[in-house]
């Protein structure tokens, strides 16, 4: 359990928000623990952009995007969806819990729906343990 | 020189008076038997110092993408380096029919790190039977069976034949058992997050980064890597925590789908560290999930480069 906020790092493309109000809640209202990076696209997204959330000490990384045919570069998405699934596979393999990366491919129909998966990947961290592997420059400092 | 050294031999000498290549890349003698260097033959008359044998531990297909496409280049290839290049094909860092391939069915290499921590530095040859190693010091020679020697990435080798060779010289050996070359992986993959990452660490923080595996690798051709990256600093260079695992984690995921499990970055690395554990899984998941090997053939594209909207239902939404 943690006692405090969980840290969430949320990498969010820039076109999957269609709705206006939504954008204006991710872009002024985020709670403190999450903090935004927005990308051109999901296939902007380096696995060291990932990487470095992870050893900066985030408990979990969420990644939205847009639906396969719906990408606004045609098919950023869909070599990014391959790349960074395969990625929090293999982060896994080395001790990051597979559920510490979630995606979230947003329809454009959506409304609301970034809100309530931030607040279910909030709530489902704070039922994991805080994340120690991997974590190497939490509050500056090398361990 | 073995019977199959003056085939070899015989074979590379045509190649090189006929023009038929500009530069043949093979190894020659080095002032330990444990380690032959690579080597560059341009002429006939420089083989005089051509070796091959089981201690030849380089991927030579690592030199490839250094030339020039148009460069004609032969080299002696085993199971895995006839993979890789094909692989280096497949992403353009050189013309199939610019290069000259003599396949060798490869017996397995002889890890020098078993050898020594087994026999001491001061041998002075090593010879090979079929099944055998034969060790030779000043006073003494010892043999040793050659299963046990031989290089883990060998022990799971499936492929041991090559693919595509121009020529051919030695009887074909038969196939590894794929099931037996994953028992590794899977009994990795098997044992809880805590402890993974316990091994994980334990084999990164001896990590000197040196780069040895980065050149070593076939795949590694980057111009400019990114850990040479001044600005932005993508990740630590110095070795500290953070800079080795990245640079661990960055430089096996940069081979998913790429590697050819040839284990040249293990026999090149002076901490013996682990690092197939990491590729093996990659190219588990690739079989698995894309049904893709890499270097079988010279046109499919590996399955980063090759998505398309049929991917639509693959991931969780």
């Amino acid at each position: 359990m943690i006692d405090h906020k969980p840290k969430i790092i949320l990498f969010q493309c820039q076109w999957c928000l269609y709705s206006a109000e939504d954008q204006t809640w991710v872009d002024t209202q985020l709670p403190v623990n999450i903090h935004l990076v927005k990308v051109p696209c999901t296939g902007r997204i380096n696995t060291l952009y990932v990487l470095n959330a992870v050893q900066g000490g985030a408990d979990g990384v969420m990644i939205s995007g847009c639906l396969p045919e719906q990408c606004h570069f045609k098919e950023g998405n869909l070599g990014a969806r391959r790349q960074l699934d395969q990625f929090a596979d293999f982060l896994d393999h080395i001790g990051y819990e597979r559920n510490r990366v979630r995606f979230t491919w947003l329809d454009l129909q959506d409304r609301g729906r970034i809100q309530r998966d931030l607040a279910q990947f909030e709530a489902d961290l704070t039922k994991m343990p805080k994340s120690e592997a991997l974590a190497t420059r939490v509050g500056g400092h090398h361990d | 020189m073995t019977d199959l050294e003056s085939k070899l031999t015989a074979e590379i000498a045509n190649l090189l008076d006929d023009k038929k290549v500009d530069v043949f890349i093979a190894f020659k003698k080095a002032e330990s038997p444990l380690h032959p260097q690579p080597a560059f033959f341009t002429e006939s008359n420089q083989l005089g110092d051509f070796v091959y044998n089981s201690l030849c531990q380089n991927n030579l297909a690592a030199f490839i993408p250094r030339y020039p496409l148009s460069a004609r280049i032969g080299m002696v290839v085993r199971g895995c380096e006839n993979r890789a290049v094909n692989h280096l094909v497949v992403e353009k860092q050189h013309a199939r029919e610019n290069i000259f391939m003599i396949g060798v069915p490869c017996e397995g290499l002889v890890d020098w790190h078993k050898l020594v921590n087994r026999f001491g530095e001061e041998m002075i040859a090593v010879d090979e039977a079929k099944d055998e190693i034969m060790i030779s010091y000043r006073d003494r020679q010892i043999r040793a069976p050659r299963q046990e020697l031989l290089h883990d990435s060998c022990l799971r080798c499936v492929h041991p034949n090559p693919l595509s060779a121009d020529v051919t010289i030695g009887e074909l050996k038969p196939e590894g058992d794929p099931t037996l070359a994953r028992t590794e992986v899977a009994a990795f993959s098997a044992l809880d997050n805590a402890a993974r990452h316990a091994w994980f660490r334990k084999e990164a923080e001896r990590c000197i980064r040196c780069y040895a595996c980065r050149e070593a690798c076939p795949m590694c051709y980057c111009t400019e890597c990114f850990v040479d990256h001044g600005v932005p600093r993508w990740t630590e260079s110095t070795v500290s925590p953070a800079g080795m695992r990245a640079w661990h984690i960055v430089r096996a995921f940069h081979q998913a789908g790429r590697c050819v499990s040839c284990g040249a970055c293990e026999r090149a690395c002076p901490m013996d560290i682990k690092m197939t554990y990491l590729t093996e899984k990659l190219n588990e998941d690739m079989r698995t999930k894309y049904q893709f090997e890499c270097g079988m053939d010279d046109k499919t594209q590996p399955p980063f480069a090759a998505f398309n909207l049929d991917d639509k239902n693959r991931f969780e939404l």
